[in-house]
């Protein structure tokens, strides 16, 4: 499963303007990185879980969220060992493995990934691209060529990893052996990102010239066929963000 | 109406390596409007190049060697950016995947016509004009990478009609595709042909296919036109396909192998119709 691909559907977070959504991944992330508690990120992770569930999304937010937690989980070892001030927890002959600051600070960081990371991922499922680059024309009036080659870019994204696997099932049947262990199969597929490189790139001249043929030069700031009203619904999710990051600051 | 007048055309090549071969030689003729004209040649021959060519992509998107001319319409294609000949010629390439620009249907159908300042409402008509014409109005709103080779295929087509050009420049079409969406695909293009006077050109390896739905056969090979003629015409040159790796309809051999074996001396059919009737033919004689 890829867990950046859109997910269609028709919830309430589907149907918001898509500038609101972004506005409001990033209003949540910096809720997530200003929240200095322990128990208000993990309400946080709750609350995005729970409206996930509500909208159908259930199973994406999950399949993130355990992506999320080896991440999470890495930075949290990472803190442990590193943060040497405070009273000493655990110890071996004499020397200090684990304090109490050591702790606290990682479980707050290890959450704070997966609250910060959470709503930005998931804007991916319940936005269409190329929704999001119209709305970022109409309303944000950013120019149509970098809206267009962004949105483009992570299009992209599950064409490469086809394009990958092809390539790695040619090089299977040819006999190579990618099972065993992570090295050996990073190692085998080195090699591999040069003709990956090349094939994309042949593709991505393709789309280019494809663009091209269909007057993409010729584009200006009213030629979208689409409007993207905001309605009280994405002002609302708006201000319920900046209400969470102001309750993050005083908590 | 296209026209090539001596013509040549080699790609950029590295400045270590050695300049490439002309992917293009010497080529003069014309296109008129409302053929439907095949391409065909062995890969490599210069077919894609071609197309590019039509479409003003060479010289303006790729670099290189351009002798002789070009006109597409009256336009030079040196002097007219591809943009504006896209207001003429509409070209569905090879890769079918890449091309899209978007990944719902009904957006990718839009994009064209949007960045064309197409008026609204008329861009709505045209949407659901084309919409209908290829059967895809129920496919509207679905993601274009969960649709079968042929949908995508009907999609890229009616992005490209749309927009309305004279001239609709195909390569490989359906080199991804089961036979019956072949013909599906086919019948799509005689349609645009003879309803709606498009020029159609289409880059097919299927020879087969080709001759039962063209008018006009081109064979490329190195870069040079080896044969411009009927489809028909093509069974007095067996031995030039032969030679040039291209396989040609088993019917055709198969007259063409009676008729070396002085068992058959009538008209040598392209199609299964006439294969039929020739067999009956050669089986009456063979009884008496
Ligand atoms: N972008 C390019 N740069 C350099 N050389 C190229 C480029 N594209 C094609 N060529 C060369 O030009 C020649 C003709 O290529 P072209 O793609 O037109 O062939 P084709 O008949 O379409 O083949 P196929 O059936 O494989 O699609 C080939 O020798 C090819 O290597
Ligand atoms: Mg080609």
């Amino acid at each position: 499963m890829n867990l950046l691909q859109y997910l269609p559907g028709n919830s309430i977070l589907h149907r918001l303007n898509p500038v609101a959504k972004l506005a409001a991944a990033f209003l949540l992330g910096i809720c997530a990185i200003v929240s200095q508690s322990v128990i208000f990120t993990t309400l946080l992770i709750v609350l995005l879980l729970g409206i996930c569930f509500a909208c159908g999304l259930g199973k994406r937010a999950l399949g993130l969220t355990r992506n999320l937690l080896v991440l999470g989980g890495m930075m949290f070892i990472l803190q442990l060992f590193f943060v040497r001030s405070g009273d000493p927890m655990l110890s071996a002959g004499g020397f200090t493995l684990i304090t109490q600051d050591g702790l606290s600070s990682a479980v707050l960081l290890g959450l704070r990934i997966i609250a910060t990371m959470l709503p930005l991922m998931l804007l991916f499922a319940i936005t269409e691209m190329n929704d999001l680059c119209g709305a970022l024309v109409k309303r944000l009036h950013v120019p149509y060529r970098y809206a267009f080659i962004v949105t483009t870019a992570f299009r992209f994204v599950p064409l490469f990893t086809a394009e990958f696997h092809d390539i790695e099932d040619a090089q299977k049947a040819r006999g190579v052996e990618y099972d065993g262990g992570l090295i050996k199969k990073l190692k085998l597929s080195v090699p591999l990102f040069v003709p990956l490189l090349m094939s994309s790139l042949k593709k991505v001249d393709s789309g280019a010239m494809s663009a091209q043929l269909r007057g993409f030069n010729l584009r200006t700031v009213s030629s979208g066929y689409r409007e993207y009203p905001f309605t009280a619904a994405d002002i609302g999710c708006i201000l319920l963000s900046v209400l969470m990051i102001a309750a993050a600051a005083m908590i | 109406m296209i026209r090539f007048q001596d013509f040549s055309f080699r790609y950029q090549s590295g400045k270590t390596e050695q300049p490439a071969e002309f992917a293009l030689k010497d080529i003069s003729m014309e296109i008129r409007e409302g053929e439907f004209v095949g391409i065909t040649g062995t890969s490599g021959a210069g077919k894609s190049t071609l197309t590019y060519s039509i479409s003003g992509l060479i010289p303006h998107h790729f670099a290189g060697d351009f002798y002789g001319s070009v006109e597409v319409n009256g336009m030079d294609t040196v002097e007219v950016h591809p943009e504006q000949l896209a207001r003429f010629v509409g070209q569905v390439f090879q890769d079918i995947d890449s091309q899209m620009v978007s990944s719902v249907v009904e957006d990718e159908i839009l994009f064209g016509m949007e960045n064309f300042q197409i008026p609204r409402d008329e861009i709505k008509r045209r949407l659901e004009s084309v919409l209908e014409m290829l059967e895809i109005t129920p496919l509207r709103r679905r993601q274009i990478s969960s649709l079968s080779g042929g949908q995508k295929q009907k999609v890229a087509i009616a992005s490209i009609l749309a927009l309305q050009p004279d001239i609709i420049l195909l390569d490989e079409p359906t080199g991804e595709l089961d036979p019956e969406s072949t013909i599906m695909i086919y019948e799509i293009l005689r349609r645009l042909n003879r309803e709606f006077h498009k020029t159609v050109i289409v880059v097919e390896q299927k020879i087969m296919v080709l001759c039962a739905y063209v008018s006009r056969l081109i064979v490329l090979d190195k870069g040079q036109v080896m044969f411009d003629g009927s489809s028909d015409s093509i069974t007095g040159e067996i031995e030039l396909f032969k030679s040039l790796g291209i396989n040609v309809p088993r019917v055709v051999e198969l007259g063409h192998l009676l008729k070396k074996a002085g068992l058959y001396d009538g008209e040598i059919p392209t199609e299964l119709d006439g294969a039929e009737k020739m067999v009956r033919e050669v089986c009456a004689d063979a009884e008496i």
